[in-house]
């Protein structure tokens, strides 16, 4: 058996080897601003089917979590800093993401257009 | 306070029910439970020192730092519930005693991840607080709340296991332990889509109109398997890598099982 869960971490890092040798390609960037518990822009139009780049920069002195269910993306970003996070290829629609820590005010939507 | 109690409870509520998980199955098998103090006490201090270095963390490794670190927490989780499952399975036919110090070194491992990551936060949410006394107070009530309410479901799950007949226990821990370890390692999956090391696809399903993510019965889905809504190809074969190890030890165990029925048979009709 213990031959058998040995070989996990294995797969796991060769499909992690084939799966990043496509990314080296330059990706579109966009970037979003968090200022008073609000995002700016509240609405983001990004491409169709393509892999995006998004840069979130939070101003606020206080941490905010960018989440968002239909993006399937969470991430803390801290006061004063910034937050890489990957997203697409998607299809056209609207995807609404939120500021988990401010919830009520912290909303946005990315309107993927084709 | 209503946003505390919800961000608490839903940070806790995974680690809550693997903590009443892995307590049943102690009693169940009249381990001591020393272990558990250990957990809580690794997982909140771990927790804490991971929220206070919540910065170096995030810029680490090329801005990358907090989901390599997520992933690796929920593969160690991953890999001890699928390595707990292989050493458990041969129970299901044989009445042996559990090496008790690996076991319950398993235990602490998961617990302690599990809390750390959930756990630390927590820590960061509340620290925005920290400036405004009146937020704060409202904050930490909130939290307090939502801790009681993820302990109470812990609870549940504990007592409805506990009082299993161990014939019956012992399949239900093994199933739940595949499903934690295939949405554990979903997950892995996401951290590293989110940090563009794996190349995202389009979602092989969307289940949401089923049961949303953000609804209490997917919440709890996603604590208790990992439940994914609209989950990317790539994060299905992970689900699998998981699962795999678990069912060959499963078909191997009854293949074992069947074979030695047939031997015994001919060994009799041979005297």
């Amino acid at each position: 058996m213990k031959k058998i869960t040995n070989t996990f971490p294995l797969c796991v890092g060769l499909m992690l080897l084939l799966l990043s040798s496509v990314l080296q390609a330059e990706v579109p960037t966009f970037t979003i601003e968090i200022r008073g518990h609000l995002f700016y822009p509240s609405q983001l139009v990004v491409p169709a089917n393509t892999k995006i780049k998004l840069l979130v920069i939070n101003q606020d002195p206080t941490p905010e979590e960018f989440e968002s269910y239909e993006l399937n993306r969470e991430k803390v970003i801290m006061g004063g800093a910034k937050a890489t996070i990957f997203i697409g290829p998607l299809k056209p629609g609207d995807y609404p993401f939120f500021g988990e820590f401010n919830p009520k005010t912290a909303q946005g939507v990315i309107r993927v257009e084709q | 306070m209503v946003d505390a109690v919800l961000l608490v409870l839903r940070e806790v509520l995974e680690a809550a029910l693997m903590f009443s998980l892995l307590l049943a199955l102690s009693r169940q098998y009249e381990l001591r439970l020393v272990w558990s103090l250990w957990a809580l006490l690794i997982g909140v201090l771990g927790s804490w020192f991971l929220a206070h270095n919540a910065y170096a963390i995030a810029d680490a490794l090329e801005g990358t730092g907090q989901e390599i670190l997520n992933a690796g927490l929920y593969a160690v989780v991953a890999l001890s519930f699928i390595l707990l499952a292989l050493m458990l399975m041969p129970k299901l036919y044989k009445q042996a005693a559990l090496q008790r110090l690996s076991l319950s070194l398993l235990f602490v491992i998961i617990v302690s991840c599990s809390l750390m990551r959930e756990g630390s936060e927590v820590w960061i949410y509340l620290s925005s607080f920290t400036h405004k006394p009146d937020a704060l107070t409202s904050a930490l009530i909130g939290a307090i709340i939502g801790t009681g309410i993820g302990l109470s479901l812990g609870a549940i799950t504990y007592y409805l296991l506990v009082f299993m007949r161990r014939q019956f226990f012992l399949p239900t821990f093994l199933v739940i332990a595949t499903l934690l370890a295939g949405g554990l390692s979903m997950q892995i999956a996401k951290q590293l889509l989110q940090i563009g090391l794996l190349d995202s696809a389009e979602p092989l399903w969307d289940s949401s109109f089923i049961v949303a993510e953000q609804s209490w019965l997917g919440e709890l889905l996603y604590a208790l398997l990992g439940y994914d809504a609209q989950p990317t190809p790539i994060q299905i074969i992970f689900y699998g890598a998981a699962i795999t190890p678990i069912l060959l030890a499963g078909l191997f165990l009854v293949a074992q099982v069947v074979l030695g029925g047939v031997w015994r048979k001919r060994d009799q009709s041979n005297d």
